[in-house]
């Protein structure tokens, strides 16, 4: 990058920065005079890991300058499609010669946390890759203070080779060494016998040109797999996004990315989940971003809690929405058997009306859609059947979905294994949907029939009234609402103020509703008059029936849970069970083998490397008392934390 | 800034974070934003499975039985009369003779008590594969008119029964148009049995959703006739047949109250029934029952309730068994980390 000023004197001056390699390609031979203890000083802070500069200047004379202005104008203000690349070649005429000044170095440090928040995403089975604009030393430094590199880890460098030593074309002989040296390290990969080994891939921008192209990413894509941790330096905001694409589209897992500037835009929007660190470097990838955090350490939340619990709620609220509306549509359709199929509802008009004009916004604010077909002027003009999606059973799905927490933050931060259950889909798998629609079919059939059958044609109260088909339409309504909002409170492991009020008071305005909806005669249904009041309550049978129906449409779901629990518990069920018995509290030790425990093996991350420690050690004092030397590597940390000593004990 | 205290776990897990104090309200908006607010997190323990599922089968058992026994004591006779009240003569061709008004419909049925029928008796007519619930059949009234009457003009819903000759029908259509019309009186040896046809309607329809002041108009009075004729002289509130009949029945089985009867029916008395079997069911095959039936704080006679409990509840405490010998075979003890599933893993690699 450039600048060109006039200084006081009249002399016109090229100011350039930018990387050392770029630089030191552009200067005139008697530029070069400090070139090598430039490098040198580079490479020291390289090292330190800084972030460096090269800086460089060049005289010009006026007859020059406005030769080169004139095209360079020219340039600027020509439209059409090659307008960078003239402007590009207009800039490189003016861009050499140059005379080197010398290098800068910032430093760029590692946020608090960073470390720790790595480590514990390894530990929950995330695979890390680094994608930088950093030179290859600048990244590898910083690599190793978060441990994403450790000593004794092998490091697989994929470089191109320099284009000029090479004959007739060039690009292809590049490519082809390029291929060599990704296939020789896979066969190393394969080899290797040391279930612990861990291989680092160490990969700069300008090869990554070569191995993004079609032919040749499949193998590097392969390679990058097998390695423990990825490291690309030097990459271009293209390159990221395309190294992001060929990850998620090669191998179909969830891939998040992370970036906090502007050239992280790309790749952040390539990737499934993009998050972006709001911070000094702009807002360019808060903007692009799905998540925005404050710091890079808040991902470990953001991803072990909120996102397990989004998750788990998700899952478990779309099951829950099959299911009740299931149970609730398919009692329409069993009834039309019973009215000659001529499309009559059971329930009473205005109830469905309400209920599913309302239904379709709340759900999409409680992240679940399920959309409800009713057309209000052929049949199910039923105020009962509005009502029903959107305000009696719908708020206790939002407290489900919105609230529900299966095990504390803290647990979740503190056994990261627990997060596997998200990647292996445990919660919405095709068993666990079949399973809750068949739940909403046997609801539905216990509800019509137990109602239909007690209701059948003789009287139901003492006074020898026979019920009309708002009597039953309204007991079956009310049936339903309570069935299915006792099934969600047995579904949700955490009760606040906030479940109980939607829960019951989903249920309490259901009869709220029915008085008032039984005094208003003229404007709406006359044929709910009082139905409440004067129809139902006095009448045992039917509290008798809303008994009955809901426990027996609750016990396929609660023997399940019961002997589930009790015989076959999973993860988040032990430690539900250890919180409740406060073991956690009793036998401290027990708890924390059980937080070492819970992770995924790593190969990177702080455990690792303190592990791997251990194993060296272990290595070396049993080779000294059976008496074998060996080449023992001893690992010197450059720069990071050490892990405390309570993980090893335990 | 409070998110640091409570984000990322620390390595060093003794460090207690410093909480700013809160106090009340912007308390309980922290900790709504924080997800932390106070619950209850009960878990099901093999003791309170237990517990539960006993309890409601115990609970159900008792009043399964109750309800049983409740539903035996109700007494009922049933009697269909539609294919016997046609004279042989017209057997086969029964059509012919519900639609010939000339035919006099008078039959008598007989009907015998098997045991005390205690006061008030009711009496329904039961019809079979009646269809109350169609859809079209269901929207063919007027509600407002039912209040106001001729002073109400928006009849549309009624039709085809909306208008005949020019002249608007009160009360419009297809229900009131179909309304039932057999009639029965009994009669005990010689003595006339008095049947109460008051207040067999629901109080609230008799009150506000029939007009005190609305009378039929034009009722009935088209080419098809569909059922009964009404009384143009007294108002629709207190025509109590027409009201009964207009609340639709939920299945195409149905019974209607008709009337009662105060007093004692005993064991052995031979009712007998002289009915005018006016009602034409015969053209799609309905039947017509006529139902005697005492009542108990649950209605009519339906087993069903009492057996659906007790089946249920006897399901309840099967569980309850299984359940309770599967846990004492194997007990598996509370928050064991055997069954963790990092620890297979570790046992079984």
């Amino acid at each position: 990058m450039s600048v060109i000023v006039r200084d006081e004197t009249g002399q016109i001056l090229l100011l350039c920065k930018g990387a050392d390699s770029i630089i030191f390609d552009r200067l005139s031979k008697n530029g070069r005079m400090y070139e090598e203890a430039t490098t040198k000083q580079l490479n020291e802070y390289g090292e330190a890991g800084l972030r460096t500069l090269a800086l460089a200047y060049q005289k010009l004379q006026e007859a020059e300058y406005s030769a080169w202005n004139e095209e360079f104008s020219k340039a600027k203000t020509s439209i059409g499609g090659d307008r960078e690349a003239m402007l590009e070649q207009v800039s490189d005429m003016m861009e050499r010669d140059l005379i080197l000044v010398g290098a800068t170095a910032v430093e760029d440090k590692l946020q608090k946390g960073v470390p720790q928040c790595i480590d514990k995403l390894a530990q929950a089975g995330l695979k890390i890759w680094v994608l930088t604009g950093d030179k290859m030393e600048t990244a590898i430094n910083i690599r190793f203070s978060c441990s994403l590199l450790r000593q004794g880890m092998k490091q697989i460098c994929i470089t191109a080779t320099n284009e000029a030593t090479l004959g007739q074309d060039p690009e292809k002989s590049v490519k082809e060494n390029i291929l060599m040296q990704i296939t020789n390290a896979s066969q190393m990969v394969k080899l290797e016998k040391d279930p612990h080994a861990a291989f680092a891939l160490i990969i700069d921008g300008k090869t990554l040109t070569f191995a993004l192209e079609d032919d040749m990413k499949h193998q590097f894509l392969n390679l990058a797999v097998d390695c423990a941790s990825v490291i690309c330096c030097r990459v271009s905001p293209k390159q990221k996004a395309l190294v992001t694409r060929l990850v998620k589209e090669g191998t179909g897992k969830t891939t998040l990315a992370i970036g906090d500037g502007a050239n992280d835009v790309g790749m952040i929007q390539e990737a499934d989940i993009g998050v972006g660190i709001s911070g000094c470097e702009g807002m360019q990838a808060v903007m692009a971003s799905d998540f925005a955090i404050a710091q890079f350490r808040f991902l470990e939340r953001l991803l072990v809690v909120h996102g397990h619990w989004c998750y788990k709620r998700i899952a478990q609220m779309i099951c829950y929405f099959f299911n009740k509306n299931i149970a609730f549509g398919l009692t329409i359709f069993y009834f039309e058997a019973f009215a000659a199929f001529s499309g009559q509802s059971v329930y009473v008009d205005w109830y469905m009306l309400l209920f599913n004009v309302v239904l379709t916004s709340l759900p999409m604010i409680s992240l679940g859609v399920f959309e409800q077909d009713v057309d209000s002027e052929s049949v199910y003009v039923d105020w009962y059947m509005l009502l029903f999606n959107v305000v009696l059973t719908s708020l206790p799905v939002i407290s489900l979905g919105v609230f529900e927490q299966d095990v504390d933050s803290e647990v979740y931060l503190q056994f990261p294994a627990l997060y596997q259950q998200g990647p292996k889909n445990l919660f919405f798998d095709w068993y666990r949907i079949f399973g809750w629609m068949g739940n909403g079919l046997y609801t539905s059939l216990i509800i019509f029939f137990l109602n239909i059958i007690i209701f059948y044609d003789q009287a139901f109260r003492a006074g020898g009234q026979t019920a009309d088909m708002t009597a039953v339409g309204t007991v079956m309504f009310t049936c339903i609402i309570w069935a299915v909002n006792c099934q969600i409170s047995l579904t949700m492991s955490h009760f606040t103020w906030i479940q109980h009020l939607f829960v019951w008071g989903s249920v309490t305005t259901w009869y709220v509703f029915l008085v008032f909806y039984g005094e208003l005669s003229s404007a709406l249904d006359e044929n709910a008059f009082k139905i409440l009041t004067e129809v139902l309550t006095p009448a045992p049978i039917y509290w008798i029936i809303t008994l009955l129906v809901t426990i027996a449409c609750n016990l396929p779901y609660l023997a399940h849970i019961s002997f589930q629990r009790s015989f076959n518990p999973m993860d988040h069920h032990i430690n539900q069970e250890i919180k409740y018995y406060r073991k956690d509290i009793e036998d401290r030790h027990m708890w924390k083998r059980e937080r070492s425990k819970a992770r995924q093996e790593t190969k990177i991350g702080l455990t690792a490397r303190v592990d791997a420690k251990i194993r060296i050690i272990t290595s070396f004092k049993k080779s000294s008392t059976t008496g074998k030397t060996s080449r023992i590597d001893i690992c010197g940390n450059k720069s990071g934390q050490r892990q405390d000593r309570k993980q090893r004990s335990g | 800034m409070e998110i640091d205290e409570v984000s990322t776990s620390s390595a060093n897990a003794a460090e207690i974070p410093s909480v700013p104090v809160r106090r009340g309200r912007s308390k309980a908006i922290y900790q709504f934003t924080q997800q932390n607010l106070p619950a209850c997190k009960p878990v099901l323990t093999p003791t309170w499975v237990i517990t539960i599922f006993f309890a409601v089968g115990t609970i159900f058992i008792p009043i399964g039985l109750f309800s049983l026994q409740v539903s035996q004591s109700v007494l009922e006779i049933v009697d269909r009369y539609d294919a016997e009240c046609v004279p042989p003569s017209f057997r086969s061709n029964k059509l012919a003779y519900i639609k010939d008004s000339s035919i006099p419909k008078n039959c008598s049925r007989y009907l015998k008590v098997n045991k005390d029928m205690k006061a008030p008796i009711y009496i329904y007519y039961q019809l079979d594969n009646y269809y109350q619930n169609h859809r079209r059949y269901v929207k063919s009234r007027s509600d407002k008119q039912l209040l106001y009457g001729l002073k109400y003009n928006d009849t549309s819903t009624c039709s085809p029964e909306d208008a005949t000759n020019g002249l608007p029908i009160v009360p419009c259509g297809l229900i009131a148009w179909s309304l039932f019309n057999d009639t029965y009186s009994f009669f005990r040896g010689t003595d006339a049995l008095k049947v109460n046809r008051k207040n067999i309607a629901w109080e609230s329809d008799r009150n506000h959703k029939f007009g005190k002041h609305v009378y039929p108009f034009n009722f009935q009075n088209g080419s098809l006739i569909g059922g009964a004729h009404l009384d143009p002289t007294i108002p629709l509130s207190d025509q109590e047949d027409l009201i009964v009949w207009m609340r639709t029945a939920a299945l195409p089985s149905f019974r209607k109250l008709y009337g009662r009867i105060e007093e004692d029916l005993h064991a052995n008395d031979i009712l007998e029934v002289k009915l005018l079997n006016n009602y034409n069911t015969y053209s799609f095959g309905g039947r017509k029952k006529l139902v005697l039936s005492t009542s108990s704080w649950l209605g009519g006679h339906n087993n069903f309730i009492g057996i659906a409990y007790i089946s249920i509840g006897s399901f309840f405490i099967f569980i309850a068994l299984v359940f309770m010998l599967l846990h004492v075979k194997n007990p598996r003890p509370y928050g064991d980390t055997t069954n963790l599933s990092w620890t297979w893993k570790g046992i079984s690699s």
